[in-house]
């Protein structure tokens, strides 16, 4: 006979990688609606009422589209890259925590942590698995046989170790001030307030980390304006140029996962996580989700508004600009903690 | 027991698998999903620390860059008849010295077996205890720990001069 709490903590799981597969519907829906409104357009408003079921047809629409595979390419490898790019996509929020203890309405008793798996290395582990994504985009580059998926996938990958050296560095800041490498614990550092209203939120005393997090965010997950992968005016679409149907949409869904998973661990680390005033810790969840859309928003918001760098802007930006400032950022960091005790 | 012995046989049969590859690619890929595996087997030596590090040093950074080098030397098959037709372990170099490297590997097994296990300094769950990790490292290892910087450094000193053109500034 399994515990009740065995039995949530199956339910969790698949709630989760439900909840994920929807935001990445959601996540179309607002893009489309975002970018309208940006450009002075309606958007799609023809499927459902004000457009809501667009995501569904266009899934539709792809799982009836034809699958196609050049006749060169690696077999094997054109079907593993977009596996691999959608599973690393999904294996990071196994990590992060999206809420306090809750017993659902009584039903556990000892409560239930609000997040799949409970490592004291979480932050390590979103690490480790956004230097693992790397490899859907290289393979998907490599074994389509096509000069613009190749040039495409070696462009991301160059890309990607660039940025993830600041990204490390802007975690590494965070983990010096909450002093722990679990996410759980480095959001309860973040409870409470300065002078009652200044929230205890670590974005405070890390605002260039946080700065830094972002931009490297970005670049990790290949948005705009670092969309360099899929440069259609140079690369037609970079590393899924060969790519069609189901294949593509799951490089698609990885892009948008990504998303909500910087932006959820972006939510943990510098802002607080589920703590927020007003509401108490067992429906904190609802102020990280509010969180986490606000950053998803902000997302959307620079893609429409920012141009794309060029390719050499973004390698210089990235080596002599951001990852000194990480650096210097880091050293402060250590160098504050040391002074005044964390 | 079980999953020891699930992570040692994917290790071990993917290390195996990566030299009969004829594509390089393949091997790259392999040799990461060996990685994996022992990353696996760290964690089940209640070492998770040690585990996450194994992905990012090795599956995530050093691998990449070996896939970067394969991919763009783009060297699927090798050309001559001679070669398609002998595998490259079967050719006389490799042999020569892969029975040196062998008879290497086996003194050192036969060394460590005969040695025994040493008495850990990280005994029981310490060794997920990052702040004693990093005090051992910077107190009683400080000087391999610097030796090994100044190694890396060297290294990169070196690949920055040789990838340097002469006559560009």
């Amino acid at each position: 006979m399994p515990t009740p709490l065995f039995i949530a903590q199956i339910g969790l799981t698949l709630f989760v990688f439900v909840m994920l597969l929807s935001s990445a519907a959601g996540m179309v829906y607002v893009e489309r609606k975002v970018a309208a409104l940006l450009q002075q357009r309606i958007g799609p408003y023809l499927v459902g009422p004000k457009g809501l079921l667009q995501p569904l047809a266009d899934i539709i629409k792809l799982m009836f589209k034809e699958e196609l595979r050049p006749s060169a390419a690696d077999a094997f490898l054109f079907a593993l890259a977009p596996i691999i790019s959608a599973t690393c996509a999904f294996a990071a929020f196994a990590v992060v925590p999206f809420g306090g203890d809750t017993t659902l309405l009584g039903l556990i008793p000892g409560g239930l942590r609000l997040q799949v798996a409970d490592v004291n290395v979480a932050i390590l582990v979103v690490f480790a698995i956004a230097s693992m994504s790397v490899y859907g985009i290289v393979l998907a580059g490599w074994s389509s046989n096509s000069k613009y998926s190749l040039l495409g996938g070696l462009r991301s990958s160059a890309q990607m170790i660039s940025y993830e050296l600041s990204y490390g560095l802007a975690l590494a800041g965070v983990l010096l001030v909450g002093n722990s490498l679990s996410l759980t614990d480095i959001v309860n550092r973040q409870a409470g307030t300065w002078l009652g209203f200044i929230p205890h939120w670590f974005v405070v005393v890390q605002p260039i980390g946080f700065l830094i997090y972002m931009t490297a965010g970005i670049a990790e997950t290949n948005r705009a304006p670092f969309d360099f992968p899929e440069a259609e005016q140079e690369l037609v679409a970079g590393y899924h140029t060969e790519y069609s149907s189901m294949s593509f949409a799951m490089f698609f869904l990885a892009e948008y996962v990504n998303m909500v998973t910087v932006s959820a661990v972006a939510t943990d680390l510098f802002l607080g996580g589920w703590h927020g005033p007003f509401l108490s810790e067992s429906i904190g969840w609802i102020w990280f989700l509010l969180k986490v859309a606000a950053i998803l928003f902000f997302y959307v918001w620079m893609r429409w508004t920012l141009p794309r760098y060029r390719y050499d802007q973004l390698m210089r930006f990235g080596w002599k600009i951001l990852l000194p400032l990480a650096v210097v950022n880091l050293l402060v960091t250590a160098a504050g903690v040391l002074y005044f005790g964390s | 027991m079980t999953p020891f012995y699930l992570f040692a046989a994917i290790a071990v049969g993917a290390s195996l698998l990566v030299i009969a590859q004829r594509n390089p690619v393949y091997s790259v890929l392999l040799l990461i999903a060996s990685f994996g595996a022992l990353s696996g087997l760290y964690v089940l030596l209640d070492a998770p620390f040690v585990a996450v590090i194994q992905i990012i040093v090795y599956a995530g950074a050093i691998m990449v860059l070996f896939l970067f080098v394969v991919m763009l030397l783009n060297a699927p098959h090798e050309e001559t008849p001679y070669d398609e037709q002998v595998h490259p372990l079967m050719r006389p170099g490799p042999m020569r010295l892969g029975a040196v490297l062998a008879l290497g590997l086996v003194v050192e097994l036969i060394w460590a077996l005969e040695k025994g296990a040493e008495s850990g300094r990280f005994a029981g769950g310490a060794v997920s205890n990052v702040g004693a990790i990093g005090r051992l490292l910077f107190t009683e290892y400080a000087f391999a720990f610097e030796v090994t910087s100044i190694l890396i450094i060297v290294a990169m000193v070196g690949a920055v001069v040789l990838a340097r053109r002469e006559g560009a500034r």
